[in-house]
């Protein structure tokens, strides 16, 4: 056996370190605000990290897949517009409040059709990227103020109040106390993780992330992982348009407006890497809890809302910095180590 | 008499390259190599690949330290060197591919970083156009320099970059496969104008696979083979077979495979025709065969390689595998037909770098993997990549090591792991040994013998003839996009000069 060299407890502490990070923050955090770790503000911060939480997959399975999906929040907002205004009866429009389109559909209808809404905004996405061969930066983003501009136009710019019961159960309700949007986002990334880690699906994300010619040679079909993988995203940022909209009851134009930097972010500082290939979904699970337990903690101690943004946008680019170093890291220690385990080889 | 030719030539030395070395782990780039360029005279370099002559040529340019040795240009050591002293003294580089700016004009590209100004600082277009024509026309280069560079032949662009170098004051300049682009006409202006420089005093080293043309124009030629100096000559003291001679060697063979070659034909080709890439090319190969196929750069033999892969269309024509019609449209459709390749770029096509030997291993057998839903079998998993692990003896502290951590020769080992997982009928292998070490190399060759042993057909695409000659049942040649000769160990013509000679274009005597 040999001993663990310099390179081996890095890669450890990279691939660990948001762990870290996680236990000081709760620590901290713990000691120096009064009531943080009370149960009332442990609910409140999983609430409020459940709708980031389910955006995360999505978004982490692109940056896997060397991608990513700006549109995510744009799906956010047309969804909960279009449930809105399919659900609610119809009413003039006046200065600040919109009615729904009049048609008054069960909600039992309305769920699927957004979800699959969000699937196919998700899978357009990826069929521009892979059989049209499009930059996936540009056409996301454009994606994005496509989807704004459509929930924009169809509420005309107003809210739209009181969405049905049965629709807010999953944003609102709680089983035996436990809210139920903590449950599924835990249930998707249980299903997720084993998805990423033991399914063949899992493996094809990887493969083409981390080198896209390569997983072609291996006889892989690079266009249908990657579109598959959008139409995810898609569908998971439908659901966590439903999530949000059941919690809030009221569908507000502009929801979920700047969302994706939160999002990539807490993939990031889970240690999914921009350059792709590698990170997993319990990872992204820990970047979740340390921004929601961040976004709490400023809120709590009221932290100016003109200085919280520069505080957000500082973590992510430390998570940022980190990802970087860690590319640039290995290039020096790759050489290092074939040598060491030629040496481990010839004694 | 010998007395003063010798006084006479040390005062013509421009450059002196004296006892240069330079070690990477597990490799010997160059030993003690002695290189010296005379004043005003073109002098060919050249050498197989991996014979030293890019690692001699960086340390000349400034962008490789040497481990030991000295430069000396124009009676100065050069000491300290990089890029820019390099470039100071003199010495510059014009690539295989141009670097030029392509989007602007070749008057931009000429004065660029000191375009004229006019007195409200911006660009004074009339001087530009008119001081760049005047630089040119004074190295007798008629170019348009209003054009835009994209717009120039490849000769053009050649020309136009030696000229920047000349600009620049170079005294000294290293062509790298200049004319591997250029057809009969292009080389001929192309070697027009280098001549022409060459009257004014300015010397060339000349780097080229392609020996027709190094006698054509060279004044001089210096062998290198295995990181030495083999030898320098004057021009006209040697011929094409003396010149492979020396590039070749006549040690022994590093390594004599038994032939394994059954009766049943197990890959065929027939006709087989990509415009630009190949013509006409039909082969068969036998169960249990290895069949070498080499050709130079451009020849068709890489594109034939792709093109049988599925990763580039195959063009016009059949194959069969096993008997059954093969026309594969993706890889994964060759894997199921029973081919597969090892691509000669493993770090673009061969490994998911950050991805664990384990996962690379198991990559072309998933759906053999798979229990319901997609689920993949864990146990199965492991225990296919141990036991290749062990059979291809696989240096790795285990398998969960990501493979970017590997040696060169463990990730190609992991490549072939890959591969033969699949339990191919048909092996293409496209430069199986590039960039590994010797240890590797001969693993390598263990490996091509136990899976020929077990009837699969291989086919080895490679520029090292003499691996070749020890591997292969049969050795083909391309040229031009052709198949021109056949070598094979049954008729007893599989000597290293001939088959250089093929596959530089030259025709081979039968009874030679």
């Amino acid at each position: 056996m040999r001993m663990p060299e310099r390179h081996d407890l890095l890669e450890f502490l990279s691939r660990h370190f948001i762990w870290v990070v996680l236990a000081f923050t709760v620590v901290i955090f713990g000691l120096t605000i009064n009531g943080y770790l009370g149960l009332a503000n442990i609910a409140n911060i999983l609430i409020t990290g459940s709708v980031l939480g389910v955006m995360v997959i999505g978004q982490a399975l692109c940056l896997m897949a060397r991608k990513l999906d700006l549109s995510a929040e744009g799906t956010v907002s047309l969804v909960a517009v279009v449930a809105a205004w399919l659900m609610l009866p119809y009413r003039e429009t006046d200065l600040a409040q919109a009615g729904g389109l009049g048609v008054e559909l069960d909600p039992l209808i309305v769920i699927p059709f957004i979800l699959l809404l969000g699937a196919f905004i998700g899978f357009l996405n990826g069929f521009m990227i892979m059989k049209l061969n499009m930059n996936f930066f540009i056409v996301t983003l454009a994606m994005q103020l496509v989807l704004r501009g459509l929930a924009l136009a169809i509420s005309e710019g107003a809210i739209m109040p009181g969405t049905p019961a049965a629709f807010n159960w999953l944003g609102g309700g709680r089983v035996a106390g436990i809210p139920v949007s903590v449950i599924a986002t835990i249930g998707l990334y249980l299903v997720f993780g084993f998805v990423m880690s033991r399914m063949q699906f899992g493996r094809k994300v990887y493969a083409v992330g981390a080198n896209e010619d390569a997983a072609r040679a291996s006889g892989f079909s690079p266009a249908r992982t990657v579109i598959l993988v959008y139409t995810v995203s898609g569908f998971l940022a439908a659901l966590a348009g439903w999530m949000l909209l059941g919690r809030l009851e009221t569908s507000v134009p502009n929801l979920g407006i700047g969302l994706t930097l939160n999002v990539v972010a807490a993939a990031v500082i889970g240690g999914v890497s921009l350059k792709g290939g590698e990170g997993s979904i319990i990872g992204a699970f820990a970047g979740v809890l340390f921004l929601a337990m961040v976004n709490n903690a400023l809120n709590l101690m009221n932290v100016d809302p003109l200085w919280v943004n520069a505080v957000r946008g500082l973590i992510i680019l430390v998570a940022l910095i980190i990802d970087a170093q860690k590319s640039r890291y290995r290039g020096r220690a790759a050489p290092q180590a074939s040598a060491d385990a030629q040496k481990a080889a010839a004694s | 008499m010998a007395e003063a030719r010798k006084t006479r030539e040390s005062d013509a030395v421009l450059l002196d390259m004296r006892g240069i070395s330079k070690a990477y782990p597990g490799v010997q780039a160059l030993e003690e190599a002695d290189f010296a360029v005379r004043r005003g005279e073109i002098h060919g370099l050249v050498g197989k690949n991996g014979a030293g002559k890019s690692t001699l040529m960086g340390v000349l340019m400034g962008i490789r330290d040497a481990d030991s040795g000295s430069v000396v240009m124009d009676g100065q050591e050069l000491v300290d060197a990089s890029p820019q002293t390099m470039l100071d003294a003199g010495i510059s580089y014009v690539p295989q591919h141009i670097n030029l700016l392509n989007t602007l004009t070749v008057a931009e590209n000429i004065l660029v970083g000191a375009l004229p100004k006019n007195r409200f600082g911006l660009v004074d277009w009339k001087t530009t156009y008119a001081d760049s024509q005047e630089r040119l026309s004074r190295l007798g280069l008629r170019l348009d320099v209003r054009q835009l560079v994209e717009g120039l032949s490849v000769a053009e662009r050649t020309m136009l970059a030696i000229a920047k170098a000349l600009f620049n004051n170079a005294r000294l300049i290293i062509l790298d496969e200049p004319t591997a682009a250029l057809s009969r006409v292009d080389i001929d202006l192309l070697f027009g104008f280098v001549r022409a420089q060459q009257e004014q005093g300015v010397a060339f080293i000349y780097i080229s696979h392609h020996l027709e043309e190094v006698f054509e124009i060279c004044d001089r030629v210096t062998v290198m083979r295995d990181g030495r100096i083999v030898g320098t000559r004057e021009i006209e003291d040697i011929d094409v077979p003396v010149l492979i001679h020396m590039m070749v060697g006549g040690g022994v063979k590093e390594y004599e495979r038994e032939s394994t070659a059954g009766a049943q034909v197990a890959f065929e080709v027939r006709d087989l025709s990509r415009r630009g890439a190949y013509e006409d090319v039909s082969f068969a190969l036998r169960q249990g065969e290895v069949v070498g196929v080499s050709g130079l750069q451009g020849s068709g033999v890489d594109e034939l390689a792709q093109g049988l892969f599925g990763l580039e269309r195959m063009g016009a024509g059949e194959a069969f595998v096993d008997g059954a019609a093969y026309r594969p449209d993706s890889p994964r459709a060759a894997f199921e037909a029973g081919v597969a390749y090892l691509p000669q770029d493993r770090h673009r096509y061969g490994l998911a770098p950050l991805r664990s030997v384990r996962e690379n291993v198991t990559y072309s057998v998933l759906d053999r993997l798979v229990g319901r839903l997609g689920v993949l079998m864990r146990k199965d998993e492991q225990a296919l990549t141990e036991e290749y692990i062990a059979k291809l003896g696989i240096v790795t502290p285990g398998p969960e090591q990501q493979t970017l951590l590997l040696s060169g020769g463990n990730q190609q080992k992991v490549v072939f792991a890959k591969l033969a997982a699949t339990k191919p009928k048909v092996l293409i292998l496209h430069e199986p040994t590039q960039g590994v070490d010797v240890q590797a190399k001969v693993d390598i060759f263990n490996i091509i013998n136990d899976l020929s042993a077990q009837g699969v057909a291989i086919m080895i695409i490679s520029s090292e003839v003499r691996e070749l000659i020890g591997l292969c049942d049969r050795i083909l040649v391309m040229y031009a996009g052709r198949v021109t000769h056949e070598f094979s160990r049954a008729a007893a013509d599989m000597k290293p000069e001939d088959i250089l000679l093929a596959i530089e274009g030259g025709a081979v005597d039968a009874d030679a």
